[in-house]
Formats: C-alpha cells, structure tokens, sequence
C-alpha cells in the first residue's frame, strides 16, 4: 500500500496511508464542526483537501487567479530582531516591499503594546512619515492591546492572574474592567496619532490574549476610532480559536464574547468598525497536519461565509495549520495557504 | 439514594457550581454510608475534571472553572472528616511546577494548579520565567513527587530537555517524576526527552499526574 | 498576490479603503487598469501597465516615480485619499 509523507503539527515527518490521511481529514472536520456548531466540510472538499495534502510536489500553490493578498503582524520585528539581521526599520520594510514583493507591511515596535507606546509615540509617528515617503505598498502600524500588562507589577491594577485562584471572582472581574478603560485610551490614543502620521491601516494584533477583557476593549476602541475617522482602515487579529473567558460576562452587541468562534468573533469585530479579519484557528502539536488543516478549513469556511468584510487567515507558526515549529517545512505551509483559499475562501493571509 | 445516583449529582454539583447542594449530598453520602473516597473520585473529581475538558472548548469560562473548584473544597472538607486518619487519601503527592526560562506564558499552567489542587495533590506553583536551577532546588527543598514544566514556545521548549539532561547529569532523575505541557509539547517530545508524561490540557494533566502517583 | 510585482498593493488598498473581500477588491482595480482579474498576477503584464502609468515597480530606473510620488498616482488611479499622500499635500501647501 503506497504511503504518503506528511508531518504533525509540531513539524516532525510522517508516512501515512491513504485510509489513514482520510480518516484524519475526516476526524479533523468533525471536531470543529462539534466544537464550532458548524457544517463539516462535504465529501468533495474533503476529497480536494486529500488531493493537497498527497500532492507528490513539494510545494503546491493556488490556482491562476485565486491569488489573495498578504498582510503581517510584528512586521518590522522579522527581519531586524528575530532574523537578527542589521538593519533599520525602513530597510526592513523596503525589502519586503522591493525584494519579497509582499502586497502589505507592518511597521511595528520591538515593545509590542499599545500600553508601552504612548511613551515614545513621537517617535513612531516620525518613523512612520519617513517610511511613508519612500514606500509604495500600504504600511499598517500594528501592536497589541495585551490587557495584562495594565496588572501589576507592570501596572496599576491588581492582577486577576493572581485574585482568579484564591477565588476572589468579583474582585478579579472588577480588576479586568478598570483595565479596559486604561487600555481603550491608550489604544485609540496610539492609533490615532500613527494614522495621523499617515499610517494606511492599523493593526490590533494577537486580541484576546488577555481573554474576554481584552477583546471587549480593543471593540471598543475599534468603535471609537471608526467614529473618529471613518475611512481609517483596521485590521482585528485575533489570539486563539475562541474566546477564553477570563472574565465572562462581557457582552457586545448583545453578544457574550467568551466562547465566541471564529464565524461568531467576525460579527462583532464587523459592528465594533474592523475592515479586516484576522482569523486564528489553533494547531494541535499532537496531531497531524491533514488532522489541523481540515479542522482549520472548516472554522474558517464558516467565518468567510459569515463575514460581510475581509477575511485574512493567519498562517504564523503553530495556527492556520502551519506546524508549531520555529522553521515550518515550505510542503506544509504552501498546502495550508491553498487549502485555506480554494476551499476556505479566505481573502487574504 | 444509590451510589450512582450519587456519583451524578455530585458531578452536576460540580458543573453548576452549586456549593449548598454540594455539602448537602456530601453529608448525606456520608449519613448513607457510602465510602468518601469513593464519592470524591467518582463523583466531584470526576466533575471537576468534565469542567476542564468544558472550558477547554470554550464551553464554560474561568470564573466558573474557579468557582467548581471552590465548591470541590467544600464538598471535600466534610467527607475529608469521615476518612479515617492516616489513610490519607486527599493528600496525593507533591508538584512543582513552572513556566520555563524565557517564557512568560503561564495562563495553561494556571489552570493546571487549579485543577491540580482540587485532587488532593500539593502545588508548589513557582511562576513563569523559571531557570532549570531553581526548579530542581525547589523540588529538593519540598521533596517532590513530580517535576511540572509549561513551555509556549518552541524556542523555550528547549528548557524542559535541559531540566532532564541536569537532573540525570546530577544523579537525581530517579528521584522525581517529570511531566511536560504546552502548545509545541507532543508525546513525541516527551519520548524523545525522556519526560515521564505529557499531558495536552489541564483534564489531561490530571489525569496523568494522578497516573504517575499510582492514585487513579 | 506579488505587491508591486504585479497588482497586489493595488488589490491590498481596496480592502483597507473599502472592507472589499477578494473577489470584489481584484474587480475593482482590474477594471481600473482595463485587465481582467486573471492578469492582475502576472508580472509581464502588470510590468508594461505600473510602468506606462508610472505607479511604481520594483526595478530602480532614473525618472521613475518611487515612493510617495507613486502613491499620488495610485490614489488617483483606484479614486481614494491616500492619507500620506494627503499628508504631503498638507504639508507642501498644494492643499
């Protein structure tokens, strides 16, 4: 029986059956189905998900003419800081503009939260006019609303992490809430000032990561800059598949946000003003890419079909069904990208 | 009531966080007759493991994980009472447990404790951003069972390999157990390193914590 | 989509203006360049197009608009404000 060579999603190798790559298709469709009270996908596009993932090319792409877009998080933060490469901002951004040839960029501080910002946001805004004037392709200016960092001993609050566990429930909801509030003002301050500066969109990246708090202050602060400027352009990443309830009683829209999925998180980032959607559907390091990718298909099918904006996928290291290693293997990444346009529709990654 | 029947309410105690209702059919499992330890495996533990697999889904949120964990206490103070000493059976084991160094992700880990904690088992919680150092010190210092170690990051994966090459380069793997979490640890990884146990989420941890303990 | 390569900036910029999903936002600039969606990728034709209507291009040539001068022809072509560019404007006195 010929076998085929895939990997898991931590990245290391595999050979499976033909029975047993369908089995994990099938398997993974049906677990976000059961968890995202969604449809599975049908024999069909399982069946365009096997041809994929037991292409004998290494790379696969797109079809001509179902090309999408990109755009980044910590754009800036890749080539100078993670790649260790010598070189400034701006060059970082004219290499992916004239060499990598990437539709979008994100200029981005190495201290990546609004809450750390404000303090050398003159600074910023004039990186952002000198990039402004020698780039052609749109530039974000992306960070995170990281609610924790309001917490002490990085802030003022006290800290939820810690009330949570002595069972000091109220206590701990009350802290979250007073965060909130410092957090939308920095938020709205910084975007504000980077997109008076001339930044073409913003960024909020990786929202949630602080739980339910921190995607009901980054709506908010969506909503109020939407207000403020209503042809600013802003893209809403998010952390995770749902919505951790660290809180759990937050609402918006009518909608209790804890819980909520990616087909669910996409109607509320649409009313609180986001142009843009970044879906994030997590990968399980134990279990096999064609188990991820259709899990991850399927999630994000139905947030396309549910979404009336753009639709960005993020295919980083350990979500999108891109493997949780440090290199993602180029067979792996370019099967999840195709997967995801062809049959998840997405509208960019 | 039967033993079953029991076992039921005492999980759906658990999954309502309904602390009035816990108590009371503890009480009452014990003016039964029913053996508490049974009652509490079967029956709150079991509960509170159902909670961790709901929140893993985001089908129910930390406050209500927290508060299922505070009515397991309660519940587990009075059949505690009728277990005759020197049994002790609510008392487990001992874990330390950290994130790695350089990783500052400790909310997975968080839960762990939690849940840890309402089985009997004493966490000795050491925070996030440990050094390998300082985890085997406390282990020594406390006289641990098991050895918990949380990384998020593939670059700080590293750490949990490294606290098995010291413990062994130090004559003191025999002494401890060792389990690995996070979202880049695998089974695989866990073989390769030779760490005693993986463990997917915080039910999982549990589960396997309890297995290496000999006290499923 | 292969940024300034080909269209994808272009594309890239009606999502951001409009909330355009994909298949709309590649429409829209096909039927601004007088191409079909099809050849919005393709990098001979969108060379000849970038060039003749001077919105930049990757290869460094004398004359060539670069930067904040090729934005000024992109908001005019896809009919958007381009806020740098409205900056510039602002800033210079020629608004």
């Amino acid at each position: 029986m010929s076998e085929f060579y895939t990997r898991y999603g931590d990245g290391s190798p595999t050979r499976v059956s033909a029975d047993e790559m369908r089995r994990d298709l099938e398997v993974g469709t049906n677990d976000a189905a059961d968890r995202g009270k969604i449809p599975a996908l049908s024999q069909s596009e399982l069946d365009h998900l096997f041809d994929i993932c037991t292409r004998p090319d290494k790379t696969v792409s797109v079809e001509r003419g179902n090309e999408v877009v990109v755009t980044f998080d910590a754009g800036t933060l890749k080539l100078p800081i993670r790649a260790g490469v010598p070189m400034d901002r701006s060059s970082a951004i004219l290499t992916h503009e004239r060499a990598f040839c990437s539709d979008t960029m994100e200029l981005a501080h190495v201290d990546y939260s609004y809450k750390q910002l404000k303090a050398i946001i003159h600074e910023e805004t004039a990186a952002m006019e000198h990039v402004q004037l020698n780039t052609i392709i749109p530039i974000f200016y992306g960070a995170m609303p990281n609610l924790g960092l309001y917490t002490k001993p990085d802030g003022p609050i006290e800290n939820w992490s810690e009330l949570l566990p002595l069972a000091k429930i109220s206590e701990a909801k009350a802290a979250q809430e007073e965060a909130m509030e410092h957090a939308i003002k920095d938020m709205v301050y910084v975007a504000s000032r980077m997109y008076e500066a001339g930044a073409d969109g913003i960024n909020f990246d990786t929202v949630g990561a602080s739980g339910d708090a921190d995607v009901l202050a980054s709506l908010k602060a969506v909503e109020i800059l939407k207000n403020k400027y209503p042809d600013i352009a802003i893209e809403f990443g998010m952390s995770g598949e749902f919505i951790l309830g660290m809180h759990g009683d937050l609402f918006f829209d009518g909608k209790r946000l804890a819980g909520l999925y990616p087909h669910q998180q996409v109607k509320v980032a649409e009313k609180a003003g986001a142009t843009i959607f970044g879906a994030v559907i997590n990968t399980n390091s134990s279990r096999t890419f064609a188990w991820n990718l259709a899990r991850t298909v399927t999630f994000v099918k139905a947030c396309t079909e549910a979404a009336s904006i753009p639709v960005h996928v993020n295919v980083g290291m350990g979500v999108g069904a891109i493997p949780n290693s440090n290199t993602p293997a180029v067979d792996a990444v370019s099967r999840a990208d195709k997967a995801l346009v062809e049959i998840g529709k997405a509208d960019g990654l | 009531m039967s033993i079953e029947d029991i076992f039921l309410e005492a999980r759906e105690t658990i999954l309502q966080c309904d602390q009035e209702r816990a108590v009371r059919l503890a009480e009452r499992a014990l003016a039964e007759g029913y053996d508490p330890v049974e009652v509490i495996s079967s029956g709150f533990s079991y509960g509170i493991r159902q909670m961790g697999e709901l929140f893993g889904r985001g089908e129910v949120f930390l406050p209500q994980l927290i508060m299922s964990s505070e009515v397991m206490k309660a519940a587990v103070q009075i059949l505690d009472a009728a277990i005759i000493q020197g049994e002790t059976t609510q008392y487990k084991g001992t874990i330390v447990i950290a994130t790695v160094e350089g990783d500052v992700h400790d909310i997975g880990k968080g839960i762990v404790v939690s849940l840890l904690k309402t089985q009997g088992i004493q966490v000795y919680d050491m925070g996030r951003d440990v050094s390998t150092v300082k985890i085997i010190e406390k282990a020594l210092e406390v006289k641990a069972d098991i050895i918990g170690t949380s990384a998020l990051l593939t670059t700080t994966l590293m750490s949990q390999k490294k606290l098995e090459d010291e413990l062994r380069k130090n004559g003191l793997r025999d002494q401890f157990k060792t389990m690995v979490g996070g979202a880049p640890a695998t089974q695989r990884w866990a073989d390769r390193i030779g760490a005693d146990a993986y463990a997917e989420d915080a039910a999982e941890a549990v589960t396997k914590a309890l297995l290496l303990l000999n006290r499923t | 989509m292969g940024g300034i390569r080909t269209a994808g900036d272009l594309v890239a910029r009606m999502q951001m203006a409009k909330g355009m999903k994909i298949k709309e936002a590649k429409e829209y600039v096909a039927g601004k360049l007088g191409i079909s969606t099809f050849e919005l990728c393709d990098e001979a034709v969108m060379q000849e197009i970038r060039e003749s209507l001077d919105i930049g291009h990757v290869q460094a040539r004398d004359g060539a608009s670069i930067g904040i001068q090729a934005k000024f022809n992109i908001a005019k072509l896809l009919g958007i404000d381009i806020r740098s560019v409205e900056n510039f404007k602002r800033l210079t006195g020629l608004k």
